[in-house]
């Protein structure tokens, strides 16, 4: 290109995108697991710092991801007996029980018309490693009621692929509705108690509303039985997140 | 750890058992939380002011959250059977409770119920009411004249006595 002057223009680089940091632009999300929160009772809080002590220690040296209920997880421990020493299990989670070192989670799958449940401690040495392989979150707290739905549903590829997704997203909420095998089941799920929103059920209006005697609406009233975990758990949260700074 | 929840040990259980059940627990505590807010002021059997204490607190607790937050009023609304007192409870309770971070309530036992179950009775109040106070304290009587005067001719015996 020739400038109006005659000489040639001095080389103009291309304009720099401009790069939105979205990291800093949207809050850090905070994600407290949920052994770290010490239960309702009458139990010396010290016995609460030592053991988030020894978590945290244990944190430092092993990575424990963020996950939820009805994530997909793939499990490697430490097996004598294996060859080649690990155990893989790729699994959905159903539950996650526990406070403190003692938390655990299940892991549901179906291996040849089987269905297996492995229950495995977060903080036990023997777990090699734990790799996220689906964020998806459910309606329900626990997945239970997969005992008694269709096998399809819990049915998940050893060798599945992790599937990839992009930091500080919102972890997506699969509004899934289970289909179950016919009654007898091993708990009543259509009862209020279990608060199940996740199943279909195709049981005749009749026994919804039988189900429905067994509702105790006085139950959300009950004032004393509400249990306030935010500012515990901001004490918690702060704690954690620095010691694992350091 | 796995703690068995065995029906008849009742180790750590809070609530007590009132009425004919869950439900009739709740409809007699309501009743009273109601006379409560109304009077203020209120005897009652002890077991059921001890159990009617914590839930009179938290609902004041809820009334302090304000008149637009929605929980607040559901709970107010069931808690409350006559419902000119979800008014007082907003407009004067929670004003009055503001300052004050905890307990908001005063219990004290009575001497027994006077019918054939002698039963052990208390009285439970909000703080701030309009009545007398409950406890009189003793006034200190040692500055009045004559107790003053009765001192001195204690300490003049005694000297007159020891020597």
């Amino acid at each position: 290109r020739i400038n109006s002057d005659g000489k040639p223009a001095a080389f103009q680089p291309p304009p720099k995108p401009v790069i939105i940091d979205k990291q800093k632009q949207r809050e850090e999300r905070r994600f407290l697991s949920p052994e770290f929160i010490p239960p309702r009772g009458r139990t010396d809080p010290l016995k609460y710092y030592i053991e988030r002590k020894d978590m945290i220690q244990r944190r430092k040296v092993f990575n424990i991801p963020e996950f939820y209920v009805g994530h997909i997880l793939a499990v490697t421990t430490a097996d004598p007996y294996a060859n080649g020493k690990v155990n893989r299990f790729v699994g959905i989670c159903i539950q996650r029980g526990g406070k403190g070192l003692g938390a655990t989670f299940v892991l549901r799958n179906v291996i040849e018309d089987q269905g297996v449940e492995m229950c495995y401690e977060l903080y036990s040495p023997r777990i090699q490693a734990i790799e996220v392989l689906k964020l998806e979150k459910r309606l329900d707290d626990n997945l239970l009621y997969l005992r008694d739905a269709l096998p399809e549903y819990s049915t998940f590829d050893m060798n599945m692929k992790p599937v990839s997704r992009l930091e500080h997203e919102e972890i997506p909420v699969n509004k899934l509705q289970v289909r179950m095998k016919p009654k007898p089941w091993s708990k009543r799920w259509e009862r209020p108690k279990y608060n199940v929103k996740g199943i279909k059920f195709e049981l005749p209006e009749k026994k919804m509303e039988e189900a429905q005697k067994w509702s105790q609406p006085w139950l959300e009233f009950d004032m004393l039985r509400e249990y306030d975990t935010s500012k515990i758990e901001e004490k918690i949260w702060k704690e954690v997140s620095e010691e694992l700074k350091k | 750890m796995r703690l068995s929840v065995a029906a008849a040990i009742s180790h750590g259980r809070v609530h007590r058992r009132l009425g004919l059940g869950p439900r009739s627990r709740l409809d007699l505590l309501r009743n009273l939380v109601t006379a409560l807010v109304r009077h203020e002021r209120i005897e009652a059997p002890w077991a059921r002011a001890d159990e009617m204490r914590g839930y009179a607190e938290r609902l004041i607790e809820y009334a302090k959250l304000g008149d637009t937050n929605e929980r607040a009023m559901r709970m107010a609304n069931f808690w409350l059977t006559e419902k000119d007192l979800i008014h007082k409870l907003f407009k004067v309770l929670a004003p009055r409770f503001q300052p004050h971070p905890g307990s908001y309530t005063r219990m004290l036992q009575i001497p027994n119920r006077n019918g054939i179950d002698r039963a052990k009775m208390a009285v439970i109040e909000l703080k701030g009411n309009p009545f007398p106070p409950l406890i009189r304290p003793n006034r200190n009587t040692e500055k009045t004249l004559l107790n003053q005067l009765l001192k001195g001719y204690r300490e003049d015996m005694q000297q007159a006595a020891a020597p």
